[in-house]
């Protein structure tokens, strides 16, 4: 088993997932943001499967590790399903719609073909290591997306509170992976990389659960003028 | 069809955008496998390298 501080992260992590889905529907906001509840309650559902797999076979087996990536693959997946629910509610007064989704799918589809180009000449367990590679593609793939919706949003003074600060939120979390990712490769062994990662994980469901408690969906703000493109 | 062209275009220039700061991200690489995973759970030290029977 995982040490105490990695394991009060993860229950910190949990409670935080169940609170924006509880948040949601005492705002009656569950459906308005179905993608964002999904993700959350699939979150919760691979946390119990992990929790299953590491309490029986500990945090060293195969199992384990199958469990992880595969679930950490479906969740990659729903994040950016997600990601492109705010792309459609941003762009949906541009009546861009269809052309969101139609790009949505060709670059998901993309960076589906980029993975498995990069893994068909692995000597390890193809399934598995497609999953690992797709999941870190679409991290960055997210990422790009993220400061484009964010230009976006400037550019189109986009106004409505809890869309702009899911997308900052989104922005802060795949930038934070990132730097973890980076800081990974200089040094993957360090305890500080294994621990910021887990506390990352906190990140988007306590800044998600922050906005959906503090603002209603009639509230409005304005992106700061210094930020805003002249038109 | 100049639509789908253009989807098709931002789609490239996205992708490249995101492998190419994979790349740069990763260029200081151990050889040790790092990932990015999604929630608080502890991730496990590498990937499983052998294939189940």
């Amino acid at each position: 088993m995982p040490g105490p501080l990695a394991l009060a992260i993860w229950y910190i992590g949990i409670v935080l997932e169940i609170a924006f889905v509880v948040c949601s529907i005492a705002r009656k906001s569950f459906f308005r943001y179905l993608f964002l509840n999904t993700y959350f309650l699939l979150g919760l559902g691979s946390d119990a499967g992990r929790y299953f797999f590491l309490s029986k076979f500990g945090l060293d087996s195969t199992e384990y590790r199958y469990a992880y990536f595969y679930t950490d693959a479906l969740l990659t997946l729903a994040l950016y399903v997600a990601l492109i629910s705010l792309y459609v509610r941003v762009f949906g007064e541009l009546r861009l719609n269809n052309f969101v989704r139609f790009a949505a799918v060709l670059l998901l589809l993309g960076t589906a073909l980029f993975s498995y180009a990069v893994v068909v000449q692995s000597e390890q367990r193809l399934v598995t290591t497609f999953a690992y590679e797709l999941s870190q593609n679409l991290y960055f793939v997210g990422l790009v997306l993220t400061y484009i919706l964010w230009g976006a949003v400037l550019k189109l003074r986009e106004t409505r509170t809890r869309v702009v600060q899911f997308i900052l939120s989104l922005g802060l979390y795949f930038s934070a992976y990132a730097a973890c990712y980076a800081l990974g490769n200089i040094s993957s062994r360090h305890v500080a990389v294994q621990y910021m990662s887990g506390a990352i994980g906190c990140l988007l469901p306590l800044t998600w659960t922050f906005t959906m408690l503090r603002h209603t969906e009639e509230s409005r703000l304005e992106p700061a003028r210094l930020l805003a493109v002249a038109r | 069809m100049s639509r789908k062209l253009a989807a098709l275009a931002l789609v490239l220039a996205i992708l490249v955008c995101s492998m190419g700061l994979k790349t740069a991200l990763s260029s200081g690489n151990t050889g040790s496998a790092v990932m990015l995973a999604n929630g608080p759970a502890p991730a496990p030290p590498d990937l499983p390298t052998k294939p189940r029977k």
